[in-house]
């Protein structure tokens, strides 16, 4: 990837797309996360996806994109530890591919970089009728989250996991603050998100330097004033706690979570990869193999690290009468690992896993993207062929060490109803 | 203009062998690339439940094909993942209502790989406990699918339009229809559909045909072609059942409209698909004033959208989304039908979706696994993807225009509404 500073905290970055039949840009704004503007912020991409100062109206711009061969343009509020950000992305089909030789790379580059800094405002403002459209859509949203019970079973360990952290900050809002959201307040919003933001354009196959002098030219235009993005930052060691739902579902979904004491991410980050792989993050991990396949507790039980936000997370689809068993088998391979080595036969099948999965993120557009995009979180521009040698460095003891670090912090046990009494936490 | 359909060509074009054992292999070398995505499909699916080899009828529970999909992966060695795994492959498998395909990824340890994959098709290994312990890891992933809304509207949708024919059951059958399998009754699938003439082979990626064919000259495949007939379910004229209300735990209203439609031929069969993917997005897509005005107005979300179903003997539409006003959509929804049946579709319109899933099909040819995918799928329903993109075309707004006035029509239609647990009395 090749890394271009245009002004202070704000960056091109430009990957390779020749052989791809596509081209994408994609505009992020990160910033550090606010509780008193979590709401707002999040209505912005529900409002964004509507069209910007140069095509306002929502059926002219999916006609637009229609237009481009049907190219997407999608805007999404991510979270990472204690920041945010926002992305906007836009792609389409390569040049070559169009039928009446326009100059789609140019376009889709106006589109996106127009959606995130120039919005269709009247008057100065979001237009008020607009929001209270996408108010209702963002409340929909919120009040939605129970339809998918493993999504929903893992925001709810997380909130009882991060607390009132920054971390723990709601991505796409709160329910009961929509409702006070004006104009003026989500107009505020992206004035202060857009000043106080870094700024990272991902481009793929799109010209440099007309894509340097496109976000320069948008930069210029807006107020910018961006304040350092908060450390990852690891919630403190506590006491386990167990929490129950009860709902009406079939099928019972149980999420752990586990904090991380003393980790370096710059250092560490490639013996954690091959730990998760081990425990529960491949097919032949121990949590799949020992946990799903042998005993057959789960139908689903996978083991993942979040870097930003310093937790270890264990999600799994059990029978609701299982709870209890799957619950001390996911905790019983853990403690394996804490107090044994790994096989050499479990390290190779790790680290093939894990390489196999490295070697194939060039092959995929918003693979790659997404790579750097995670790197640049952590302040590294690593290549994968570069993680590559320290994958293979990872010794079993190391291994042992990553699950050491890990202290278990919240149960959530999403269950049906009449269950409730035996699993009671 | 000559250019692109130059590049167009060398997109879509791949590499085509057919062996003497009924075989169908494909290749397309994809430069730069260092992922290989290999599917092997084989035309036995959910709805292929009734069948006669050796002149003897065999008569299959619901949830066959996919059952036989999870233990195809087992072998007196152990299982295909772990050998997989061993080589640094990741695998995967699914079934659909006409297909189960078995497919793999890998940078590394290619060939290898591939021996897995056709010895894991050809050689199946079943007994009765096997059979027993899938019975229950099965039962738990129907369980998972039963908490899906859009699931359980797919199904109740289909059960309303067809009286017999097997998509109104889930692919993955019921824990009951399951429980009736035997591990001899899998042998007799194995024999009828998993013969190479029955299969195809789709790669792409770091990968020759010559790799393939040496890895299907390794793996010695049965030669005998069993003589199999397909039973065509015997499906009435008419819809099963006109309206149906549900409850489950969701945050608000789901409505579900479903058209059946007159199955289509063979050879019909790609420019019917076509026809139907557009007009699912003439009716109710994102480019739509109809779509605008039920999002804006608040009767319907972003999801609200159109989809089909073509399969043997099964043609038809089903528009889904979360509204807090069901009925009031459901008018809607079929007056805008009968306008554009009345009126004619808006030609510009009709160019610019065009447009969308020309772009869509380019796209989908960028990844080795969207590449391997869309080779395998159109190979087994019977076209290349150069026809697939040569019909999108020719398409002419004619085409749309005849079919709507035999398509879409209310007295074909079926309602589903699913409510939230304990609100069946909505606010209409």
């Amino acid at each position: 990837m090749k890394r271009i500073q245009l002004e202070q905290n704000a960056y091109l970055n430009i990957l390779p797309a020749e052989k791809f039949n596509r081209c994408r840009i994609t505009v992020q704004l990160r910033y550090e996360a606010s509780r008193e503007k979590a709401t707002a912020c999040a209505l912005l991409p529900f409002l964004m996806e509507r069209g910007y100062a140069d095509c306002p109206d929502p059926t002219a711009l999916s006609c637009r994109l229609a237009q481009l061969y049907g190219a997407t343009l999608s805007a999404d509020a991510t979270a990472s530890g204690a920041c945010r950000s926002l992305t906007v992305s836009v792609d389409g089909i390569q040049q070559r591919f169009a039928l009446h030789e326009e100059c789609l790379a140019e376009e889709y580059a106006r589109l996106a970089l127009g959606t995130v800094f120039r919005p269709a405002f009247k008057e100065g403002m979001f237009d008020a009728g607009e929001i209270e459209i996408e108010k209702k859509k963002l409340a929909e949203e919120l009040a939605g989250e129970i339809n998918d019970k493993r999504l929903y079973c893992l925001r709810q360990a997380r909130r009882k996991f991060f607390g009132k952290h920054p971390a723990g900050i709601e991505r796409i809002g709160y329910l009961d603050e929509v409702e006070g959201l004006t104009a003026q307040k989500v107009t505020e919003a992206w004035h202060w998100m857009v000043e106080n933001s870094h700024v990272e354009v991902f481009c793929s196959g799109l010209d440099e330097e007309q894509a340097a002098e496109l976000v320069r030219k948008e930069l210029q235009a807006v107020k910018r004033n961006p304040a350092p993005l908060p450390e990852m930052d690891a919630m403190p060691v506590q006491e386990p706690c167990e929490y129950l739902e009860t709902m009406d579902m079939v099928q019972a979904k149980l999420c752990l979570l586990f904090t991380v004491a003393d980790f370096d991410p710059v250092t560490e980050l490639s013996a954690m990869r091959v730990a998760m792989a081990v425990l529960g993050g491949s097919p032949t991990s121990r949590l799949f193999v020992n946990v799903r396949e042998k005993q057959s507790l789960c139908y689903y039980c996978s083991a993942s690290f979040n870097s930003y936000g310093g937790m270890m997370c264990i999600d799994s689809g059990i029978e609701p009468e299982n709870a209890k068993t799957a619950q001390q088998a996911i905790l019983n391979e853990w403690n394996w690992l804490k107090e044994n080595l790994p096989t050499e036969q479990e390290m190779e099948d790790a680290r093939r896993f894990i390489l196999n999965s490295l070697a194939a993120v060039g092959d995929s557009i918003s693979a790659q993207e997404n790579w750097y995009i995670g790197q640049l979180w952590r302040n590294s521009t690593e290549s994968p062929q570069e993680v590559h040698q320290q994958l293979l460095e990872v010794t079993p003891q190391q291994v042992q060490e990553m699950m050491k670090k890990f202290h278990f912090s919240v149960a959530y046990l999403l269950t049906k109803e009449e269950l409730a009494d035996e699993n009671n936490h | 203009m000559k250019t692109t359909i130059k590049a167009l060509e060398q997109a879509a074009r791949c590499q085509q062998v057919q062996l003497e054992n009924g075989m169908t292999v494909l290749v397309k070398p994809m430069e730069g690339y260092r992922d290989v995505h290999v599917i092997c499909g084989a035309r036995f699916g959910s709805g292929d439940c009734s069948f006669e080899m050796d002149g003897v009828k065999h008569t299959l529970p619901a949830g066959v094909a996919h059952f036989l999909e999870h233990k195809m992966f087992e072998s007196e060695e152990g299982d295909a993942f772990s050998q997989y795994a061993a080589v640094g492959a990741s695998a995967n498998a699914y079934t659909s209502f006409d297909k189960t395909c078995y497919l793999f990824s890998t940078t590394c340890g290619v060939d290898q790989a591939l021996d897995i994959l056709l010895k894991l098709v050809s050689r199946a290994y079943f007994t009765k406990e096997t059979v027993e312990k899938e019975q229950g890891i099965i039962g738990q992933e129907i369980k998972m699918y039963d908490d899906s809304p859009e699931w359980r509207m797919m199904f109740a949708l289909l059960q309303s339009m067809y009286h017999q024919h097997p998509v109104r059951e889930d692919i993955a059958g019921t824990v009951e229809s399951i429980a009736q399998i035997t591990p001899e009754m899998l042998y007799d699938c194995v024999k009828a559909f998993y013969s190479p003439a029955n299969l195809v082979i789709a790669a792409a990626g770091n990968i020759t045909m010559e790799q393939v064919l040496d890895a299907i000259e390794r793996a010695q495949l049965p030669r005998e072609k069993p003589n199999v007939k397909k039973i065509a379910p015997q499906e009435p004229q008419g819809i099963a059942c006109k309206h149906r209300e549900i409850t489950m735990s969701l945050s608000k209203p789901m409505l579900g409209v479903g058209y059946k439609e007159q199955p289509t031929t063979q050879e019909n069969q790609l420019k019917t698909a076509l026809m139907c993917d557009m007009l699912s997005e003439l009716v109710c897509g994102a480019m739509t004033p109809f779509y605008r005005e039920l999002y804006d107005s608040g009767l319907a979300g972003a999801d609200f959208s159109g989809e089909f179903l073509c399969v043997e003997n099964a043609l038809c539409f089903m528009f889904c989304g979360e509204t807090d006003h069901p009925r009031q959509v459901h008018q809607k929804l079929q007056q805008e039908i009968d306008r554009l049946r009345r009126e004619g579709v808006d030609e510009e319109l009709f160019n610019l979706c065009k447009n969308q899933m020309y772009g869509g099909l380019v796209c989908e040819l960028d990844s080795t696994s969207g590449m391997a995918g869309a080779l395998c799928a159109a190979e087994l329903k019977g076209y290349t993807l150069y026809e697939e993109m040569n019909t999108l075309v020719e398409m002419k707004v004619e085409d749309i225009n005849a079919a709507l006035q035999q398509m879409l029509r209310e007295e074909n239609s079926v309602s589903v509404v699913i409510y939230p647990e304990k609100e069946e009395e909505a606010d209409e």
